[in-house]
């Protein structure tokens, strides 16, 4: 297989990127950029993180994987029962067993829901996984123990902190900027500390790593990257975090062209994000506002004892809604959906709109929703409104909400019970925009090709390509023309090939999982000279 | 396909246990004593909420079964439980392994 490296930037776009390259703070990045191709990449329908990397590594929308959001979620007992989604909540194949049952190899670093992890021919260690749980989400069991090796590994400064993540959606303490970016470029050195050591022991055919700081620091650092954001007269404090944040991405561009140096000159690169990025202004609490319509009645926590009264604060603070159920027909769940759930009363007895009613309540609540006016432009709040079949079309869009928005300057709808409905953030803040960014570079890339606008459904045809595996004929995206030029397209035509294996079935025998680095080495001598991988 | 053979409670301890000590191998706990049927996941071990989402997959992938009702062990009310104990957890897995 032709080596490739899928260099993920979660939440890059090229608002930023480009003055970051012009100013010289992304040197490599630029060269990389101006020898290659590029295109605006559209993210999912609902521009977030795990749907949007699980449909760059499957091909496939979130109606047909099956992924829509950080959590599922259910009611059950009068209460939201949350849960992460892992893995295994995937319903289609990813790239990864693909070109394992390919007779390839893999190492794949920081990619949310890969934990547990699959078994492939090659490393995966997954993002979105806390240090507690690092050790056992790590493929192969025992590929820990050489990553410790490395000098200066350190899994607290490297994983998932759920307690600073939270502070992303509730906003850090001013005082504490400029040691949340320093965490993050330490954070940064420490996966590229990783991916050198493995790329150098274990070269892989598809190498592929996350440098999820981009989005942690344009969420809560846009004013300070986005030259239309800028102030006039910046304080020192402002300067200060302006510089910091430029020191992240000149030291990020340190380590994709590391990265790409060590891949060697016939590796071909790919840079995608999951999603763009831009500003946001403006606070829509969705909840409150499905209250003000009598959807939703929130419970009266004034009515609970002492000890029930301490659970709901911790509720609250961890973001659950409490609601009176028989009295909600409507409401959002979580603070990164963008969704409405309707409640239907399927049974006797059960609360909620009943089924039949379902198709006109759900048209009158969307009504609604588009009317929704901000209060000094007078322009429409919400962009768009989407049922379930339109927004996530497939066979696995169960979980998906009833209805999905795009608000006005794509924020995230608040679901907390405050007042009021629509009012300004303190100060602009960055959020998920759909465009994010496609790069590639390298043989057979065509030089200063402009693509245009690619889906995030086409990274996974783009990559099989340059690996030389045949495309499933069921991934929905495809490789876009101009992409290549004409002495590789004539040498290697676009192959479909035959569809993608169900999740529980891909991957490569069981044998290669639970062991040691050594023994798996023994497991591929025997597996190549079986035939089953070169 | 053979039926599945159903786990009595002694081999569902130790496999419990057994995953227990796997998840909280790194954690820096001070706890004396090993862990055993009376160890409390919150107070004796330091779980936190996401360690309980860990938990659960860990069991899940153990006992090769999606099906089981955590929510029943993990709810009570309407409202989640402050405390888990290590017995109460080999109870609920008894109980509903049999009908998973």
């Amino acid at each position: 297989m032709d080596r490739t490296l899928l260099l993920g930037l979660d939440g890059a776009t090229f608002s930023i990127l480009d003055p970051l390259m012009r100013d010289g703070t992304m040197p490599f990045l630029r060269q990389l950029a101006a020898g290659g191709a590029r295109a605006e990449l559209l993210s999912t329908l609902n521009p977030l993180t795990p749907p949007a990397w699980v449909s760059m590594t499957t091909g496939r929308s979130p109606g047909h994987h099956g992924v829509f959001d950080f959590i599922w979620a259910e009611e059950r007992q009068g209460q939201v029962y949350f849960t992460l989604n892992t893995f295994r909540d995937i319903m289609c194949e990813t790239i990864w067993s693909l070109v394992s049952r390919q007779q390839g190899t893999v190492c794949a670093l920081n990619f949310p829901i890969l934990s547990p992890p699959p078994t492939v021919a090659g490393v995966i260690v997954p993002g979105l996984v806390s240090w507690r749980h690092l050790r056992r989400n790590i493929h192969p069991r025992g590929a820990f123990e050489r990553l410790q090796a490395i000098p200066g590994f350190d899994p607290k400064a490297m994983a998932w902190d759920f307690d600073l993540e939270k502070q992303v959606e509730t906003g850090v303490p001013e005082d504490q900027y400029e040691q949340f970016i320093t965490f993050h470029i330490r954070r940064e050195r420490q996966w590229f500390e990783v991916l050198r050591t493995l790329m150098r022991d274990r070269p892989a055919d598809l190498t592929a790593i996350v440098f999820d700081g981009v989005d942690k620091l344009q969420h809560i650092g846009w004013r300070f990257l986005d030259p239309a954001c800028a102030p006039a007269a910046p304080s020192e404090w402002e300067r200060r975090l302006r510089a910091l944040c430029l020191d992240y991405f000149r030291q990020l561009d340190g380590f994709l062209a590391d990265i790409v140096s060590l891949a060697g000159p016939n590796a071909r690169v790919f840079i995608a994000s999951d999603h763009g990025f831009g500003p946001t202004r403006d606070v829509f609490r969705l909840n409150t506002w499905l209250h003000s319509r009598g959807y939703l009645t929130w419970k009266d926590v004034n009515t609970a004892d002492e000890k029930a009264k301490e659970s709901i604060t911790r509720l609250i603070e961890r973001h659950f809604v409490l609601l009176e159920w028989d009295r909600t027909t409507a409401y959002a769940r979580t603070t990164t959906s963008n969704g409405i759930y309707i409640r239907v009363a399927n049974r006797l007895g059960e609360t909620g709109v009943p089924a039949a009613d379902y198709p006109r309540f759900r048209d009158q609540l969307s009504a609604e929703l588009r009317s929704i006016r901000h209060p000094v432009t007078g322009r429409p709040i919400i962009r768009d409104v989407l049922p379930r079949e339109a927004a996530f079309p497939g066979r696995q869009n169960g979980r998906a909400p009833d209805l999905t928005l795009v608000l006005w300057d794509h924020g995230f709808a608040s679901i907390r019970d405050r007042s009021p409905i629509i009012c300004p953030r303190p100060v602009v803040e960055g959020t998920h925009y759909p465009e994010g960014v496609f790069l590639a570079a390298g043989p057979g890339i065509r030089s200063g090709a402009d693509l245009g606008q690619l889906s995030i459904l086409d990274v996974a045809p783009c990559l099989l390509r340059s690996l030389g595996v045949p495309v499933p004929e069921d991934l929905e995206g495809q490789v876009p023309g101009g992409l290549f030029d004409a002495v590789f397209s004539a040498a290697r035509p676009t192959e479909r090939g035959v569809p993608t294996l169900a999740p529980a079935t891909a991957g490569v025998p069981d044998e290669a999982s639970a062991l040691t680095v050594e023994e798996e080495e023994t497991v591929f001598r025997q597996l190549r000279a079986l035939g089953y991988i070169e | 396909m053979p039926p599945r053979t159903q786990p009595d409670k002694a081999a569902i301890l130790e496999a419990v246990v057994a995953i227990l000590q796997d998840i909280t191998r790194d954690w820096e706990v001070a706890y004396s004593g090993g862990i055993t049927a009376k160890s409390r996941l919150v107070a004796d071990l330091g779980f936190e909420s996401i360690d309980i989402v860990e938990l659960v997959v860990a069991l899940e992938e153990r006992f090769q079964t999606r099906t089981l009702p955590f929510d029943r062990l993990l709810m009570n009310e309407g409202r989640y439980v402050d405390e888990v104990v290590v017995s109460d957890l080999v109870d609920f897995l008894s109980t509903h392994l049999a009908t998973a």
